[in-house]
Formats: structure tokens, sequence, C-alpha cells
């Protein structure tokens, strides 16, 4: 490995261990222990491969393969971890939440179908099967934000850049695996260093984003609009009924205009 | 190149693009009471003024008359301030559009086939409005096309009032539920 890879990746370890002390010290990981538990895998995965590397007369084939299976564990982390956050951002909201999930397994379903009938599998198929998921998790992530924007719920801003950084991440290693598959015809494996770095700057990227939310103690959930526990209900439902009678008689009256007899 | 690079390419570009947009701040989003505040004055109500405004019998008894350039410029006249009307309907509908979306994020339960049909509706409204707003444009009056959008825009209402009827009166039972608990509460020794 270059030693360039090397400081940049142990640049990533420090990264990864900020977060998640920060995680732990501000009390976040309580909140959001999927996020925790993928940063810790992030952890250990370098871990296997500072150990796996270290095996004297290993065979490269052996050790890519190894270290892409350990990819795959966190790459499940990590949508495990971004549905925990969508699930804590829409838990007052039942009913988008049960669009969103829809949405979340209708786009994963359409670009898996689009990017296996794009991809050939030569040679590289790890790389383009992690394409293939970057770009599915950034499509479905971003169709579940839509959503949310189109009903105008308010997300936390440090929810926010967690899934921002995701989503940054995911969609930069698209372009970089695109772009080295465009620019280097000789394929992946020549130009591995430049993949490495290219990949490992865009998740330090992610990274610092990561340690600027988590910063903070994430803000107490208040938007307990359908909770149905009976203290929390019996204290915000005449602020919600308030609320409805507002609305419906704004409604009637505009019925009411409406149906003037001419 | 190859097409598929390019495609995945332009893909990631558009995801990141919309990735900006959507975290963008939201808060002005976030506040439906300014829009439900002005919707005191439906435009609605005005379509029989606009259908009368609309009408031949005036012109032809303007041209009956000989008076032709008075006639043109009444026909001119009409069009122009039911062109207003046109944009203040569609003023309305994205008004309701709004409120029916505030209904939805309150409700413990958004039905995926009603969510489908409003953004048909609002699709068709769309199309009829630019149809309607082409054919002002080019000198004709469509009254039949503005009659079915007005109407479109009061089916809307009627369903709405329908949900927020329900959603009314759910939330009324809970409160009942809970009120009687709290008596039931106080009748413990």
């Amino acid at each position: 490995m270059p030693l360039s890879v090397q400081c940049i990746w142990a640049g990533i370890i420090l990264g990864q261990l900020s977060v998640l002390i920060l995680l732990f010290v501000v009390r976040n990981s309580r909140k959001v222990p999927f996020f925790a538990a993928y940063i810790a895998l992030n952890l250990c995965q370098g871990g296997f491969l500072v150990i796996l590397a270290s095996v004297p007369g290993i065979r490269f084939a052996t050790y890519q393969n190894l270290a892409w299976a350990s990819e795959c564990v966190t790459l499940v982390a990590q949508a495990l971890a971004t549905t925990e956050i969508l699930g804590i951002t829409l838990r007052p909201y039942p009913g988008i939440w049960g669009l969103v999930w829809r949405a979340l397994v209708a786009t994963s379903a359409l670009v898996v179908m689009i990017v296996t009938l794009a991809s050939h599998f030569r040679g590289a198929a790890w790389f383009q099967l992690n394409r293939g998921y970057h770009l599915t998790f950034a499509s479905a992530v971003i169709a579940c934000l839509l959503l949310v924007r189109y009903y105008a719920i308010q997300v936390p801003a440090a929810f926010k850049l967690i899934l921002g950084g995701f989503c940054l991440n995911s969609c930069v290693e698209v372009l970089i695996n695109t772009f080295i598959q465009v620019l280097f015809h000789k394929g992946y494996e020549v130009h591995q260093a430049v993949w490495q770095i290219l990949t490992m700057l865009s998740f330090a990227v992610a990274l610092v984003i990561w340690v600027v939310a988590l910063r903070k103690p994430f803000p107490v959930d208040d938007r307990r609009i359908a909770s149905l526990t009976d203290s929390a209900y019996r204290q915000l439902s005449p602020e919600v009924n308030e609320r409805l009678r507002e609305l419906n008689e704004k409604l009637l009256r505009l019925w009411k205009l409406e149906a003037r007899p001419q | 190149m190859n097409f598929t690079l390019f495609v995945l390419i332009g893909f990631a570009v558009l995801l990141l693009l919309l990735l900006a947009w959507v975290l963008r701040d939201t808060s002005k989003l976030s506040k439906p009471n300014a829009d439900l505040d002005s919707a005191d004055t439906p435009h609605v109500a005005f379509f029989p003024q606009v259908r009368q405004a609309l009408a031949e019998q005036d012109s032809a008894y303007l041209s009956l008359r000989g008076m032709h350039e008075l006639s043109r410029r009444v026909r001119k006249e009409r069009r122009k301030i039911a062109m207003a009307y046109l944009t203040c309907l569609r003023g309305d509908f994205l008004k309701l559009w709004r409120l029916a979306r505030v209904i939805a994020s309150m409700s413990p339960q958004v039905g995926m086939l009603q969510e489908l049909q409003r953004m048909q509706l609002g699709l068709a409204f769309s199309l009829r409005y630019e149809m309607i707003r082409i054919k002002f444009l080019f000198g004709f009056a469509p009254l039949p096309e503005l009659g079915s959008l007005s109407e479109v825009v009061s089916g809307l209402s009627i369903r709405l009032e329908t949900a927020m009827k329900d959603l009314g009166e759910r939330t009324a039972l809970a409160a009942k539920l809970a009120s009687s608990l709290d008596r039931r509460w106080l009748d413990t020794p």
C-alpha cells in the first residue's frame, strides 16, 4: 500500500474515532445506536484489514475478496443507520413514514434493476456492485428526502447533516468509480491507489460533516403529533384539536362561499 | 465515452444537485399558517360574474347597434378580467393543495391512492390551466373549459372538507376518551 494511502487511511481512522467519541461524550449514541454501530463497524473493518495485511503469504486476490466482504457488512450497517435516522425524523408522522418506506423500497428496487441491466460485470464485479449499491442508496435516500420536503416536515439540522454526509459520499463514490472507468480503460485494478485515495478523501469529507453534526446533543423530539401514549396525547390533543378546528372553519368558510346561491 | 457511463455520471451529478436542493433551509416551507390565513376569499365564487362577462350577448348587442370598435374593446377588457380570474383560481388551487399536504402530514395514515389521485388532479389542473391560458392569449373565450376548471377546484374543496371532518371526528373521539379517563382518575378515592 503506498505511503499516501496509508496516511489518509490513518487520518480516516482518527476521524472515525473522533465521531465515535463524540457520539458517546455528547450522549447521542443512545438516540442513534445503528449509526454508532456503523462507525464502530468501520473501525473494526480497519482493524480487520490491518490484521489481514499482516498475514504472511496471503494472496492478493484473497485479500481483496475478504476486504470487499467486510465492506458489505459496513454497507448494510450504513443502510440500517440511514433508515434509523429517517425513522426518528418521521416517527411523529406515521402516515408519511408509511409512504416513505414504500418509496424507499420502490426506488431501491427500480435502481437495482436498472444497474443490473446496465452492468456487464467484466473483470471488476466488486467495483460495479459497490457503485450499484451507492447509486441505489443515494437515490432512495434522496427520494425520501424529497417526500419529506414535499410534506414540509422539519428535519433537525444534525440529522440533515448526517444524511447529507451519507448521500454525498455515495454520489462521489459513483462519480469516482465511473470517472476511473472512463479515464483509465485498463481497468480498476491498475489504478487501485488512485481509486483508494479518492474514495477515502470523499469519506473523510463525510466524517468532517458528521463531526459538525454531532458536536451538540440532538434536539429533544417534541413533534409528537400522533403520539398515542395517554399523557402525551392528553397534553397535545387540545392543541391539535384547536388547529384542526381552525383549519376546518377555514375550509367550511371556503365551501360556503363557493356554494353561495347565485 | 460509453453511453451507460455517461448516464451514470449524469445521474450522480443530478443526485448531488437534488441533495443540495433538498437539504436547503425548509423553515419557509414549514409555515403553512401564512397560506392558511390568506385563504379567506376564494375566487371560485366569482365564476358566475366571469361567465356573464364572457357571454356573447353583450358584444353581439353592441355589434348589432353598429358599435364594432366598442364591442372589440369590451371583449378585450373582459378577456383581461377572465385572465386575472384564471390566475386567482390557480392561486386558490395551490392554497388548497398546500392545505391538503398539511392534512396528509397530520393524518395517521396517508393513503397512497389518495396521494396519487391528488397528484393526478394537480397535473390535470396544470394542463387545463395552461390550455385555457393559451386559448385566452389567442383571443378565444373557452367558457366550458373555464367552468370545468372551476369544478376541479370546488371538487377539491369538498374532498378536503370531508377529510377535515373525518380527522376532526377522530380527534374529538380521542379527546372524549381522554377526558373520560381523567374523570375516572378524579373519582378514584
